[in-house]
């Protein structure tokens, strides 16, 4: 992670979606001296949540930037607002090698699913790096990102996670990515880790 | 990261429209197995073939199984038996071919092209042994697959060649008449045979190949199909334009699957990576048609005026979104029309409404030919040669490959249905307009000399 100033925080922001969010929350940071070395979002259901490294010159209490970044909210709706310490690198435990796998689950909604299958994939040390669950035409879709060691016999792993789709009444397939890059974008696969690395805090 | 509607719309490509790898061959010099005794022959011809090839099939499963795409067939293609077979006979030639039978057996493919023979412009010695042995040859194996090259662009067409085919596939249909002739489903005459080709009957390893490589056929048009009624039932007004438009996007994701598979068995197998055959390549399960293709086009008779036109975009679309995809396309590229493979067209003649003649034209402008037609047991000689001439002019004339796999079915007249079963489907004979009345034509023999290659109107 490579960061603008020495002093990084994870910042995390929660709030129903509406426009202008991003430009309070950076207005913040920019209020404080800060920089974003790096940022993501999602809108779930009209819900907005986003997740940022941040950076400062000078060490900040995280109390005080998050309670900074909540007041930015000018609408009175309300940001929930979560601030740590990034830790150094060092700190990150060491991956085996991984290939990039995509898992799909399609079938009737019950509780348990996710869990289910995050178990076993977390009993395989396997990371999701992406995740993505709805409802579509009566089915639940299940769709998660994978980073399977290369140990792994993926026809064990195909095999375990048919059954347990069976026993759930889910159609679960678990295909390498590239697939995926062929079929729909134009840059070469191959390189199945490039230009996306993955982070163990996503786990 | 992929996004989530990518990964969706793969998944329904894959799981609900049965995208697959039609199929994987490796194509396999065997020119270092001539020997003088073809006991000697026979023996490095198998330790050669084995030596590359028992792997095939564990490695195209193991790599379908990661990208969780099929591969249907797994095939080995070797460069023409006509150059081992020189300076041996008929004996030698049915051994190789019992020996390629039983090596293909031992490495679980289901067949193994290149019992060729290439006579556009003459007949070798050892064509002949190839040629006449075929009677023999592909009525006692299974597996063997044949196919004669008899005209070319810069040769011309070699009449002699193909009125001695003419009489060879009547023979070949006699020896299996207990199975309606279908030692000829294995043999395919060509015109501007491609070197790369990996669908069967006609693969062949090539001059100008390497030592080994991996062509892929591509997914049938099953994918196609669904993906033009799916658009049809999202969108109305499209044109054909649109539609064109929606072949293409299909033709691309499927080339790229292809590949992806075609390149990772490759590198598995330690050999070079080939081509990928766009080929539309229909199968009889219902739905995997071409014919479908045509009527969801709007042709609610396959054979009505405006299949040749509609087949004339498929093809063309096809090949322009997996020229995109890949910058190693070959083998024959286009859409094929095999009656008795496609249930749809099997059915068009079955009707009425798909006729010889009006196949013929489609072959003008997609791949492959009159293919896997069934033409009455008493249809003469000539003119099964005098229909093979005119599929090999359309090539000839038009730059490009075109072919014959006519099957004269013992005792069967117009209109009997016949059915071969698995991948050759099931089909009626077809009527054979002015039997007999190309003799004289034929009997000049000859060569049709090259065609010019300017003032192409």
């Amino acid at each position: 992670m490579v960061t603008r100033f020495e002093h990084a925080y994870v910042l995390d922001v929660m709030s129903d979606d509406h426009p202008g969010i991003v430009a309070a929350v950076s207005r913040a940071i920019e209020q404080l001296g800060g920089n974003i070395d790096a940022c993501s979002q999602t809108v779930l259901s009209g819900y907005f949540t986003l997740i940022m490294i941040v950076s400062f010159p000078e060490p900040i209490e995280p109390d005080t930037l998050a309670q900074t970044v909540s007041k930015a909210d000018t609408t009175g709706r309300g940001y929930q607002v979560l601030v740590r310490r990034a830790l150094p690198p060092e700190c990150f435990v060491s991956k085996p090698e991984c290939d990039r796998f995509v898992i799909t689950a399609f079938g009737k909604d019950q509780p348990g699913i996710v869990r289910r299958f995050s178990e076993y994939l977390a009993g395989k040390d396997i990371n999701i790096v992406d995740l993505y669950g709805d409802h579509s035409g009566g089915d639940f879709v299940l769709i998660g990102q994978l980073e399977v060691p290369k140990h792994w016999d993926i026809r064990m792993l195909q095999a375990d996670l048919e059954q347990m789709g069976q026993e759930l009444g889910f159609t679960v397939k678990l295909q390498h990515e590239n697939v995926f890059v062929a079929t729909n974008q134009l840059r070469l696969y191959g390189s199945s880790t490039a230009g996306h690395p993955s982070h163990a805090s996503h786990r | 990261m992929l996004r989530t509607d990518e990964i969706l719309s793969t998944i329904e490509m894959l799981h609900a429209e049965h995208l697959d790898v039609r199929a994987v061959t490796l194509a396999l010099n065997v020119d270092d197995c001539a020997a003088p005794s073809v006991d000697l022959l026979c023996r490095k011809l198998r330790n050669k073939i084995l030596s590359r090839a028992s792997r095939l099939v564990e490695v195209c499963d193991r790599v379908g199984a990661k990208y969780g795409i099929p591969v249907i067939n797994k095939r080995l293609a070797i460069s023409p038996v006509a150059t081992l077979l020189a300076g041996h006979g008929h004996a030698a030639a049915v051994q190789v071919a019992k020996t390629l039978d039983a090596v293909g057996s031992e490495c679980g493919v289901d067949f193994v092209g290149g019992f060729t023979a290439l006579v556009h412009k003459g007949i070798t010695p050892a064509d002949a042994v190839v040629m006449n042995s075929l009677p023999e040859v592909l009525s006692q194996t299974e597996r063997v697959c044949s196919s004669v090259n008899v005209a070319s662009r810069h040769a011309g067409i070699n009449m002699d060649a193909i009125h001695q085919m003419g009489h060879i596939i009547v023979r070949i249909a006699e020896a299996t008449a207990d199975r309606f002739g279908f030692g000829c489903a294995k043999l395919v005459v060509f015109a501007n045979i491609p070197e790369d080709n990996p669908f069967m009957a006609g693969a062949y390893m090539g001059p100008g190949e390497p030592e080994a490589a991996i062509n892929i056929g591509v997914s049938g048009p099953g994918v196609v199909s669904s993906a033009l009624k799916r658009r049809l039932s999202l969108e109305k007004n499209l044109t054909l334009g649109d539609l064109a438009e929606e072949i293409k996007i299909t033709s691309f994701r499927v080339t790229r699957v292809g590949e992806l598979i075609g390149r990772e068995v490759a590198a598995e197998l330690g050999v070079a990576f080939g081509i990928v055959d766009l080929s539309l390549a229909p199968t009889p399960t219902v739905g995997d048609s071409v014919g479908e293709i045509l009527k969801t086009l709007g042709i609610s008779k396959i054979g009505a005026p405006g299949s040749t036109a509609a087949v004339a975009m498929l093809n063309d679309a096809v090949k322009k979104g997996g020229l995109f995809a890949s910058s190693s396309v070959g083998g024959l590229s286009g859409a094929f029309i095999p009656v008795c493979e496609d249930a749809a067209l099997a059915e068009a003649v079955a009707a009425g409404h798909l006729v010889l003649e009006k196949l013929e034209a489609m072959t003008s402008v997609c791949s492959v030919g009159l293919d896997m037609i069934l033409v009455p047991g008493d249809t003469p000689p000539e003119t099964i040669a005098a229909l093979i001439a005119d599929e090999m002019a359309i090539g000839v004339i038009n730059n490009k490959t075109t072919a014959a796999r006519l099957i004269p079915v013992p005792g069967a007249k117009a209109g009997d249905y016949v059915q071969f079963g698995g991948l050759f489907g099931a089909a009626p004979v077809i009527a054979v307009r002015n039997s007999g009345a190309s003799d004289q034509f034929v009997h000049f023999g000859g060569r049709i000399p090259a065609p010019l290659q300017s003032l192409g109107n």
